[in-house]
Parts: structure tokens; sequence; C-alpha cells
């Protein structure tokens, strides 16, 4: 029987980097997808003369060699940054609410987003400043946090980081009301909260914050190959450091030993079986603990009944016969609104015909040589908050699809003001049912579990510990501590990864 | 500078609350139900139709089309769903070699629901010389996952189709037409079928009953002068008689066909957007008699096989018996993306890989000819 100190199941973003760790820190480890490449979502697909990119708007934190983030330390780390083409996000973001005449474009860096948001609002300076300041606390109480994995301190946090500590129990809406942010103000800075899936009157100001504060303060990044060039490349390094890699290969159980209930071992779907004591899983817990194991203790079962599916995506890729310029398609990156209520958005976002909502990335206005001369391509993404495609039977499948997409094509074009209609030469939609087919993640879910307040990203990451419940099994990706998006997905591998790597040496 | 953050009156009433953050956690996923998690959900169920994967399917019926033509009537394992102008893979054992070839459905879509599929294919090579001659009524195959972007696309395509078939190029337009005749689809088709004589029309009995306000059929013989029937080939002058303003064309058909009909549509100035052409399998090339040797990684198992110049990995692999994964056997799918260890190679065609596959050396063995011994790493089928 072949036998590995740790399996690695799922090669997405989580999954890829925890094999790194793992190998990086001396562990045999087999890598298990059961799609033909790696990635997950971090992946790109050929339509004729196009290649578009699979999910990824743009990765945030990274930063150059000079402003480094944290994600470009992890890849430096991994040693991967260089295998990889890198390209810089012009401009943060434009986000329009045209039923309240609200139309503003954000630069990244933040002396100039202050200042952009003055010339928009008059007099927001000062509360931008302590929306910047505590964002910056925040970061740096959670880089302290990580250092001692999570087991902090209090007297140092509440000395050291006494406002994040004070903030950090509150949502968005919370914190920045309490900063007397101007209501115009708070919505323009509020855009990007579709990129976590929770409204703000229920996501944590710290995760959101967070998530800013690293955008503006190290702008986005881009891989030149789309996100494929990133997972091709981490599995190249996984390779060079010994590790072995199946694709197509779907691990159907977790073995577990008889007398503590932990990992035994993985079965594969052609019945082969692993044997290991360690597991690292990039999927979701209800299908681990829903299907993947024979023995789950009660307890297990109640915290992940308890938990609430986040956004199902939903994403038309456009490849148009003109460029950019030609059609009027001026910036890289929108958020399109109904209303900044985010709340009253978010109850739109939970049914087929209601739901409006885009976030949309044009990658020539990134990378003008993404795609060939004269044309340009275009991705365009929505969530839903409930399970609403669950009522879309197989035969009004392709109808529901095509009907989205005219919204979404409407709704840019009415927005913007500029016309792509005529110009489609390919078109391709991703939804629920797509990504509930490609990741195998229960009801197309693209985010995980829901940031909501009880269950954000402060207590997840206090609780880490005992989240850990069955000997030998920790989760990687968009479903565990870090919560979803892709540079969370990695952090949470590196974290799951370099834990295994000490539970191995443990048991010596 | 630093300015002291506070939300309630005292600032300690703010830590308090902080503190309750993992206590009300534990609360809340202490609370969630004891009832066994879901083994599925809904929309990964709507998904497995759309995407039943590979599946059983036993062979029911076998019509015989024309004297080189015969339609494969299977009933699936499971009910599935699929676009009309699709393919799909059908495969089974032949002697030592687990080999599957690509082919349009030329059933409805609708039927699909009720686990019935066609399949209509022409005697030509080694799979169909098999299903042709061999395979009855009642034996086993697998189908894979339906396929393909040969199809009508609402969104951005005019609603007026001009459908270009040759020979068995007619299959998916078939489909397409019956999904029109049952309300499945929505636009207006035009279908001009070549073929050499009369007899060599596949559908044809199918096809006139079908025809509607919406369909319309033409039959072209090549080698044959008829009443009811254009002769000669399909080109400009046919395309103006019977389709005019905006339209998109779909074409079905050889290689030779493709090459004819490129430089007769130049006169109508077409965007890209408006054509469409099917695939078709890569086949043998033609250079100098060579054996190489291939390496292949398959899980954890290594095999050594030989290696035709003349033949793509792929077949060398299936030749072997070894059980590599396949499609579309054109290239463009990706399903069949393999890790190039080391080794030369040529490619069939237009490079249809991702940017990245080429930087970290990553191959699609459907449409690789080799150069010189290689070795590669493929995942199991």
């Amino acid at each position: 029987m072949k036998q590995y100190d740790a399996v690695v199941i799922g090669a997405g973003n989580g999954g890829l980097v925890a094999a790194i760790r793992l190998l990086q820190g001396g562990a045999k480890t087999l890598l298990v997808e059961k799609h033909n490449i790696p990635g997950g979502f971090a992946t790109s697909f050929r339509r004729g003369r196009f290649e578009f990119e699979a999910s990824l708007h743009e990765l945030n934190d990274f930063g150059t060699k000079d402003n480094a983030g944290e994600v470009r330390d992890l890849f430096d780390a991994l040693g991967v940054t260089d295998k990889i083409e890198w390209m810089q996000i012009p401009e943060a973001y434009r986000v329009i609410v045209k039923s309240e005449k609200l139309d503003a474009t954000m630069p990244f860096g933040v002396e100039e987003f202050i200042a952009k948001m003055e010339s928009y609002v008059p007099g927001s300076t000062p509360s931008m400043r302590k929306f910047f300041d505590l964002a910056e606390e925040i970061r740096l109480a959670q880089a302290y946090s990580s250092s001692v994995n999570g087991k902090t301190d209090p007297k140092v946090m509440v000395k050291k980081y006494g406002n994040f500590v004070r903030c950090g129990s509150y949502s968005v809406n919370e914190v920045l009301r309490t900063l007397k942010m101007p209501q115009k103000a708070i919505d323009i800075l509020s855009a990007y909260w579709c990129y976590l899936g929770a409204h703000l009157e229920d996501m944590s100001f710290v995760h959101y914050a967070s998530m800013v504060n690293r955008y503006i303060r190290r702008g986005a990044s881009m891989p030149k190959m789309r996100s494929h060039e990133i997972s091709l490349a981490m599995v190249e390094r996984i390779l060079e450091l010994g590790g072995d890699v199946l694709f197509n290969t779907e691990a159907v159980k977790i073995l577990q030993d008889e007398k503590d209930s932990g990992v035994a071992g993985v079965l594969l779907d052609d019945g082969t079986e692993i044997k290991t004591r360690h597991v690292v899983a990039n999927c979701a817990p209800h299908l681990v603990f829903g299907k993947m194991m024979d023995k789950v203790a009660e307890a297990d079962v109640r915290a992940t009944n308890a938990r609430k599916f986040a956004g199902r995506g939903f994403t038309m890729f456009l490849g148009l016969n003109r460029s950019a310029d030609e059609l009027g398609i001026e910036n890289h990156n929108y958020f399109l609104y109904d209303t900044s209520d985010s709340v009253a958005q978010y109850e739109r976002m939970k049914k087929i015909d209601t739901n409006t909502v885009q976030a949309t990335v044009c990658l020539n206005r990134a990378y003008p040589e993404c795609s060939p001369e004269g044309t340009c391509m275009m991705y365009f993404t929505t969530l839903y908050m409930s399970d609403d495609w669950a009522n879309v039977k197989a035969q009004d499948y392709f109808k529901t699809k095509d009907r989205v997409a005219e919204m979404m094509i409407r709704r840019f074009e009415k927005d913007t003001g500029s016309k792509i209609r005529d110009s489609i030469e390919e078109i391709s939609v991703a939804t629920p049912m797509t990504y509930a087919r490609y990741c195998g993640h229960p009801q197309g879910v693209i985010y995980g579990y829901e940031s909501q307040y009880w269950d954000g990203l402060m207590p997840r990451l206090q609780m880490m510990a005992e989240d850990h419940t069955v000997r030998g099994l920790r989760f990687a990706g968009g479903y565990s501590m870090r919560l979803s998006g892709y540079s969370s997905a990695y952090f949470s591998g590196d974290i799951s990864g370099r834990q295994t790597v000490g539970d191995i040496k443990r048991e010596g | 500078m630093a300015f002291v953050f506070k939300k309630q009156i005292f600032g300690f009433m703010d830590l308090l609350r902080f503190k309750k953050m993992v206590p009300k956690r534990r609360e809340k996923l202490a609370e969630g139900a004891a009832a066994p998690l879901p083994v599925s959900y809904k929309v990964n169920e709507t998904a497995k139709i759309l995407h039943p994967g590979y599946q059983k399917a036993v062979l029911r019926e076998i019509v015989l089309n024309t004297q080189d033509t015969k339609t494969y009537v299977f009933e699936t394992e499971r009910p599935f769903y699929f676009r009309a102008g699709q393919y799909l893979t059908v495969g089974c054992k032949v002697g030592q070699s687990n080999v599957s070839r690509p082919y349009a459905i030329s059933s409805a879509p609708k039927d699909a629901l009720h686990k019935k599929v066609a399949v209509t294919v022409k005697k030509c090579g080694f799979f169909s010389g098999y299903l042709f001659d061999s395979a009855k009524a009642g034996d086993e195959f697998i189908l894979g996952d339906p396929s393909g972007e040969f199809c009508y696309e609402p969104v951005k395509d005019s609603r007026q189709v001009l459908a270009i078939a040759g020979g068995s190029g007619i299959t998916p337009f078939y489909s397409m037409a019956q999904s029109l005749a049952d309300g499945t689809s929505d636009y207006s088709l035009t279908v001009l079928y070549g073929a050499k004589t009369e007899q060599d029309l596949i559908f044809k009995k199918e096809l006139d009953a079908l025809v509607s306000d919406k369909i319309k059929v033409v039959y072209v013989l090549s080698d044959e002068k008829k009443a009811g029937y254009e002769h000669g080939f399909i080109g400009a002058e046919l395309i103006k008689k019977y389709v005019s303003g905006d339209f998109t064309v779909m074409m079905c058909g050889p290689q030779a066909m493709y090459a004819f009909l490129d430089k007769e549509l130049k006169s109508f100035g077409l965007p890209l957007r408006r054509v469409k052409k099917e695939a078709n399998c890569v086949g043998v090339r033609d250079v100098k008699d060579a054996t190489y040797k291939l390496t292949v990684h398959i899980g954890f198992e290594t095999y050594t096989v030989n290696a035709a110049a003349g033949e793509t990995l792929l077949t060398s692999m299936e030749r072997a018996g070894l059980n590599a994964p396949s499609k579309c056997r054109a290239g463009g799918c990706g399903f069949c993306h393999s890790r190039l260890i080391s080794g030369k190679y040529s490619l069939a065609g237009a490079d249809k890989r991702r940017l990245a596959d080429l930087k970290f050396g990553y191959i699609h063995p459907c449409c690789t000819y080799p150069d010189s011994d290689m070795e590669i790493v493929v995942p199991k089928a």
C-alpha cells in the first residue's frame, strides 16, 4: 500500500499552498485533484481566439518588490513568485449606483484614495484617515496573531492593539458610523462588499477593513497568463520539492483509525487506498463530514449544520471583437449596484429575477495584450444569496442562463453607456451548476461559509485550535479559517500546511 | 496622531463585546442541528443531469441510414441533458484496448431526459468500423459528458442560422432541427446539406417531416442531377440564393469543405462571430515512417510503448491498451491535458492550449505527434 506523511485533497489555491508547505517541512506528500488541471476556480479556458480568466478579478496584498504585500511574501517563501509574470492593476474600482447618481472611480494608494474621496465627498478626509489608521492597526494585530498561531496574549492585544479590540466585534456600518463618516463616503468605500458576500450590517468591520487596506495600500496584481499560470507554477514547485500529484483522481473517503477515529488513510475513486495519518482537505466540511467520513462526532455535525453557505456564483465571459477604446469601456473593475443599501441589495440578490448586481472586469484595461489586437475580454460576476438556482430544472437551465446573461449585458450598457452587444464574438456562462460540478461545492457556492457576524474572520481565527476536532484532519480553502478569496485561500493553505508539519513532527 | 476608537460610552464595553465573540460562536456552533448532513444538494443534482460525466449505456437499436451510415440508439444509466449540436464520446473495449470516439448527437435534447440518446456514424475508421460491423443491440458502452460549443447561442448569434452540412456532418443539425420543432429552441434554421447522391442523404425523410416556417432544408447533390435538388457544391451562389441579411453560419463536414467554404464566404465579409466550424478529429500525418519510445506515467505506474511518427500520442497509447483520457480528439477541449517531461513533438493544426500550458510544458496528446522518444505524465482516464 502507498504511504504518505500527508495527503492533500483538492488542488485549489489552499491545497496547492498546503502541499508546498508540507513538502518544505519535509513531509512526504501526495496531492490529489479530481479535475484534470490544478487550481480549482484558479484556472483559465480557451474559446476561439480568447483565453478567459475563470475567476480572479485582481489579487490583493501582492504588491511589488518594493512594496511587497503579505501574499508576495508568502509566494517568495513558497518559491513561486518568479515563476509567474506579474502586472499591476491600474486603479482600484469604479462604483456606479445609477439610481442614486453615484459614479466614483477610486485609485490605489492611501493618500490618493483619501484625496479622491474628498473630491467626491468634501469633508470626508478626517473619517477616512481614521478608517485607514484602524485598518492598519488591524493588519498589525493580525500579523501579531498569526505570529503566535492565534494564541494571543490579551494584555498585549489591549495594550498595543486597543483600537483593534474595541472595534473588533462590530459590523462595517457600526464602525463607519461611529467614525462619523459621511454616508456617501461610506457608500463609495464599501463598494468592495460583494467581494466578501455579506452585507454591511452583518459583515465584520475587521474583515472588510483588512481587505480594503490590503487593496488600497499595496495595489492589486494579476498574473499575465491568467490564474492558470499561478496554479501551474505551484504544481511545478510541488514537483521540484519531490511531491506527487494525481489529476483526474477524486478522494472519495477519508479512512479512520479504529481507536481515535482520526485519519488513517484516503480512499481514491479507483479503489486505491493510501495510508496516511494526515489530511489537508481543500474542500467543504459539509462534504468531508457529510459523505467522506463514516464516523463523525455529533459536535462536528452540529457545527457544520450551523454554518451558512455564502454566495453561489454566476459569471458571464465575453470575448469582444472591438477594443476597449472603441467600445468605450473605460475601466478595469466595475461594481454596479441597484442601491448602496447593502441590506436591501443583499435581499435582491436572493432571486434570479431581482439580482442585477455585477462586479465586472475588462482585463485589457490592466493588460492590453491579453487578447488579440482590436479585441477585448470581459467577465461579469454576481452572487446569489439563496438557492434560487435549485428551482431551475435541467430543461429550463439554458434559457435561464441566457436570460441572466441578457440582464447583465443590459445592465452594463445602461450604467456605463458603452455598447457591447453587437461585438460579442465568444460567450461562455458559468452558473451555480457549473461551479457545483467543477469544484463539487454544495449548491454552487464559491465563497465558502458566509462571513456573517458570529462566524466572521476574528472568531474563526481565534477558534482555530478548537475547530481542529479530528486528529490528522485540517482544512484549507474558502471554507476555512481565513474565509474565501484568493489571498485568504492561500493563507489558509499556508496555515494548515504548516500546522500539519507541526502535527507530524510532534508524532515523531 | 493616534485616535482612540470607542463606540460605547465606555471603551471597556467595547472590549467586553469583543471578548464575547468566541463564546458566542461556540454557542452557535453547538446549536446546529444534529440531523445528518446532506449527502447531496439540489444544484449539484441538476449539475449531474447537465454534466453526467461517464455513464454506462446499453445499445438498444441500430438503424441503417445509408449504405455506410448507421444510427445507434442508446439507453443511458441516468437521465441527462445537452445543447443541440453537442457531441459525446462513445467507448468500449475493443480487443485489449479501451477505445472511444467523439460523435455529434443526432437525437433531441429532450429525449436524453428520458435516457435516450443517439449518434449517427459513418463507417470510415477503426472504431466506426467496429460499430458498423460488430455492435449489436444489448451491447454495453460508456458514454462521455455532452461537450462542445457547436450550438446556437441566443445571446450573440443571429436569429437566422445557416447550417452547412457535408455528408455525415448533418447529424448535429438534425438534433438542432428537432430541438426547434419541439420548442426547446427558437430561431430560424436553413440547412444546406451536401452529399454525393440522393442515396447518400442521411435523415432525408426525417428532415423533410420537420420542415416548417422555422426550418428549411435544401439538398445539394454533387454527383447527381435530379429534380427538387440543387446540383454541385455548396458555395457563395447557393448561399445567396437561400439567405440574406444578417446570419450566423454553422459548418459541419470534412476539412476540404471548410477550405472551399472559407473562400466562398469571403465575399460576405462575415466577422468571426458569425462563423462556427465543428472541429474534426485529428488523423494521421504524412511523414517518413519512424517508431519512437513513448514513456507514459499514469497514476503510480509507468509504461513504455511504441509511438509511430505518423500517429498522435493518444492513438499510440490507445493502441498499447493504456487507459488515457480523450474527448474532442481535436486539441481543443483540454481533457487529455498531460505534462511533458522530455521529447520533441509537432502539433496538428492550430495550438489551442492555454498560454501557461506552453510555459510550463503541458501538451494535449490528441493533437500531438512525436518527433523523438518522449516521456509524458498523463492523468488516468
